[in-house]
């Protein structure tokens, strides 16, 4: 019996237990000559966490797309992640991955051409929990 | 000579004490409790089995039983459940070997399933051994309740939040994808410490079950999915106490 309670309490703490973002500040590239702004917003805090800093949607010369999130300062939190979505709750949305560090400057890259007159939101996420930690309206 | 010998054979059976027989008891009664583990997922369950003892050494054992199973995990994905939508064939037995539509799949991502679930279960067995008893174990009708919670709902690239996921509650063995609900099943090897305790080893095949209340799939024919299944494969341990 001794050790089904320790597998069971060892299968709690598994479950539990989520890794939060780095805090080692990104050093990503957010500036690069060959790089245009398409468009760009400033982090507002959601109802659960706090972010700072901007969001900018990025081209490379070769027409790839993707999103730098610019001196930004995130309260950390389990499972954070970074999503362009339609509405500022991330309810139609597109996943651009976890989030790397709490602060700094991080670049995600953006899969395909969406359209920003409809994903003109981007958000920092608690998927686990369903959190809104902040969100970005994005303008030309 | 032919006579002699057989009044001899008559003389020697008839005269040979009654060879004592210990025959096993006709029941096997006992109390499981069992935890298995997979990818980001684990379960923990507890059962009592009322087993017949059948055959003519009596080694064969089958019989019903009650068992709760909590089913809980991490990000895990459930996939489009109704058959009709899922496999070639929505026949009964059929359905197994049937082909999976996979283009018909769409995937609910829910964040933290936690499932509790009470069913009648039934049980099969061999006494391989004296210390011995392999088989096999299925639920077969039941009741779900669990943590309605968020998830994030796929369907061709798209990507939409489900905030309220919850487990489906009615659970019923129908054969393969027909199967509704959260049903748990074991392939088991028993070991005999003693009368009363034994240890055993399962592979646990589990199938989990949540519906969407806000976010549908729509098949390609129109039908549609808020039914979406976990098919859990996990390896474990337990412990029953017989009575």
């Amino acid at each position: 019996m001794k050790y089904i309670f320790v597998l069971g309490v060892t299968a709690l703490l598994f479950v539990s237990c989520r890794k939060e973002a780095s805090t080692t500040p990104g050093t990503d590239p957010v500036d690069s000559l060959n790089q245009t702004i398409l468009y760009m917003g400033s982090f507002v805090n959601g109802p659960w966490g706090s972010v700072s800093g901007q969001a900018r949607v990025l081209r490379s010369s070769n027409g790839t797309l993707s999103l730098a999130l610019v001196n930004v300062n995130i309260s950390n939190g389990p499972d954070l992640y970074v999503y362009l979505s339609k509405e500022i709750q991330p309810i139609n949305f597109i996943s651009l991955g976890k989030l790397r560090s709490t602060s700094g400057n991080q670049v995600y890259d953006i899969p395909g051409t969406p359209d920003f007159t409809q994903y003109k939101y981007a958000l920092i996420h608690c998927q686990q929990y369903n959190h809104l930690f902040g969100s970005a309206t994005l303008v030309q | 000579m032919k006579w002699t010998s057989i009044i001899l054979v008559a003389f020697i059976s008839t005269s040979v004490p009654a060879q004592e027989v210990k025959e096993l008891p006709r029941t096997n009664r006992f109390a499981d409790f069992t935890a298995t583990i997979g990818a980001s997922q684990q379960t923990l369950a507890a059962s009592y089995v009322y087993n017949w003892r059948v055959g003519k050494k009596r080694k064969f054992e089958l019989g019903l039983g009650v068992r709760n199973t909590a089913y809980f995990g991490v990000k895990k994905d459930f996939w489009t459940a109704p058959a009709d939508v899922a496999r070639g064939s929505s026949v009964p037995f059929i359905v197994v070997v049937s082909e999976q539509k996979t283009e018909n799949w769409d995937t609910l991502t829910v964040q933290r399933p936690f499932t509790n679930s009470l069913n009648l279960s039934a049980n099969f067995g061999y006494h391989i051994s004296r210390k011995l008893y392999a088989g096999f174990n299925i639920d077969l009708i039941g009741f779900t309740v669990g943590r309605t919670g968020s998830a994030i709902f796929t369907s061709n690239g798209t990507t939409r939040t489900e905030p309220e996921a919850k487990p489906v509650p009615f659970n019923l063995l129908l054969t393969g994808d027909l199967d509704l609900g959260s049903l748990n099943s074991e392939f088991f090897l028993y070991y005999h410490l003693n009368k009363l305790w034994s240890v055993k080893g399962v592979y646990q095949f589990m199938f989990v079950e949540y519906k969407t209340t806000n976010v549908k799939q729509v098949a390609p024919d129109g039908t549609v999915v808020d039914r979406f299944r976990n098919k859990a494969n996990n390896g474990g341990i337990g412990v029953a106490y017989h009575f």
